[in-house]
């Protein structure tokens, strides 16, 4: 059987349309069975991309309509050319990344030489980023090589990971390297 | 209609453990604390918080090496022994869907022994919560199949080895395949495909993957005292309803 996505979207809709007016046409374990359809009961669904690897699979992310507007499921997009609905077992875990009290909450630093880690807050972070990426790119920058070519090139940093960043946010991140002038730039899916 | 039918092609299993993936997701199921035994198996068996689980086996067979993969869950018996035990202790602990043919557990298992219905089940899948002593399997994505959606572990599965549909079509695309895959694996079997919703293709005989692939390979299931009983007392209870 091919479902595609729009008969996806009609079936969560009935499925929803179902609850409203009680029962779902099985009696044999009613409550049960309520319960569980009603995880998408209500549930707005939402196309992406895995951020996982190169290959790009499409997603549909299931995000609960009341309460607390958060992801309730994550099942491949049948409608999508590339995964055509399947998902490998790290893109069929992805609803964790965001569904997860295992997730770290807030910044945590470990300042040169200490052992041990502290919770900072977003603004000590962001600043001190910017500030050592500041003084490392003006020690390293090189605008001539021995040569005396003009590379405008910045050997002093290189960016390695980016594990959970889709195709887009990956866009503009290369961008922002590319415009300080990296070129060791690698992605966590070719690591 | 026939109900419903799983395909698993064990000729295409990758061993990705998607499905396993995807079936804990889809049911909120917790993770388990594990440990590395020496096999990508992991966890090292089925339990009430998995209900999906690839096995891993490393086989000589005529000289040459193979690493089967099987991606083990309830088999949704056509006449399940399970409910046939479970019908003589508490009447709708366990449950068949008449559309589908999916055999169900429900809360009510918590009132039944595991050590009755376990051993009833040639495939040793039924599995129980220590803590409230409900009874957990495949329940073959129920809600998902009654709002027209595949069960989550066949709409993730990215090498086509999870099929699911009409059990004729099933059935027909299992004949097919053998077919194809006997030209290469003389040995190839389906398991038990007359007596249970979820067919598997395997390239070998089944006790080359796991004890429990068949009915008949496993080692003999002595049935229970319930489940003999359940069996001799099925044509009354049938009158009687």
């Amino acid at each position: 059987m091919k479902l595609k996505r729009r008969d996806f979207l009609k079936l969560t809709g009935g499925a929803v349309a179902v609850t409203a007016f009680g029962g779902l046409g099985f009696d044999l374990t009613p409550v049960h069975a309520k319960a569980e359809a009603a995880k998408l009961a209500g549930t707005k669904q939402t196309t992406t991309v895995c951020c996982y690897c190169s290959v790009g699979c499409g997603l549909i992310v299931s995000t609960a309509d009341g309460g607390k507007g958060r992801a309730v499921n994550v099942d491949g997009d049948p409608d999508h050319p590339i995964n055509e609905g399947a998902l490998c077992p790290k893109g069929a875990s992805i609803y964790q990344l965001c569904e997860n009290d295992r997730r770290l909450q807030k910044v945590l630093y470990r300042a040169p030489y200490s052992d041990k880690w502290e919770e900072k807050s977003w603004d000590f972070a962001l600043e001190r980023i910017a500030k050592l990426t500041k003084e490392a790119r003006d020690a390293t920058f090189e605008v001539k090589d021995a040569k005396g070519q003009v590379v405008n090139r910045l050997n002093g940093i290189a960016s390695v990971g980016s594990a959970a960043m889709d195709n887009e946010e990956c866009w503009i991140y290369q961008a922002m390297l590319r415009a300080m002038g990296l070129t060791y730039i690698e992605h966590q899916a070719r690591i | 209609m026939n109900g419903k039918s799983f395909f698993i092609d064990l000729s295409k299993c990758t061993a990705c453990r998607g499905c396993q993936v995807a079936c804990k997701q889809w049911k909120n199921k917790p993770a388990e604390k594990t440990e590395n035994t020496g096999s990508h198996q992991n966890p090292p068996d089925l339990s009430w918080m998995t209900l999906k689980l690839v096995r891993f086996t490393e086989k000589t067979i005529d000289g040459k090496f193979n690493w089967l993969f099987f991606p083990d869950q309830c088999r949704h018996c056509v006449d399940a022994p399970c409910k046939m035990v479970a019908d003589s202790e508490v009447e709708g602990a366990i449950l068949q869907d008449e559309a589908t043919g999916a055999v169900i557990f429900t809360d009510k298992t918590k009132d039944i022994s595991i050590d009755n219905v376990r051993p009833a089940c040639p495939y040793d899948i039924p599995r129980v919560n220590p803590e409230t002593k409900v009874m957990f399997k495949c329940d073959m994505c129920i809600d998902r199949v009654q709002a027209g959606l595949l069960p989550a572990c066949v709409q993730t599965c990215p090498t086509g080895t999870m099929n699911f549909g009409d059990r004729d079509e099933m059935l027909a695309l299992a004949e097919k395949r053998l077919a194809e895959v006997k030209k290469r694996y003389p040995q190839a079997i389906l398991a038990d495909p007359k007596d249970v919703r979820v067919i598997f293709l395997c390239l070998f005989p089944g006790d080359n993957y796991y004890k429990y692939v068949t009915a008949e390979a496993g080692a003999p299931r002595t049935m229970t005292r319930q489940a003999m009983l359940a069996r001799l007392t099925r044509p009354f209870a049938r009158i009687l309803s």
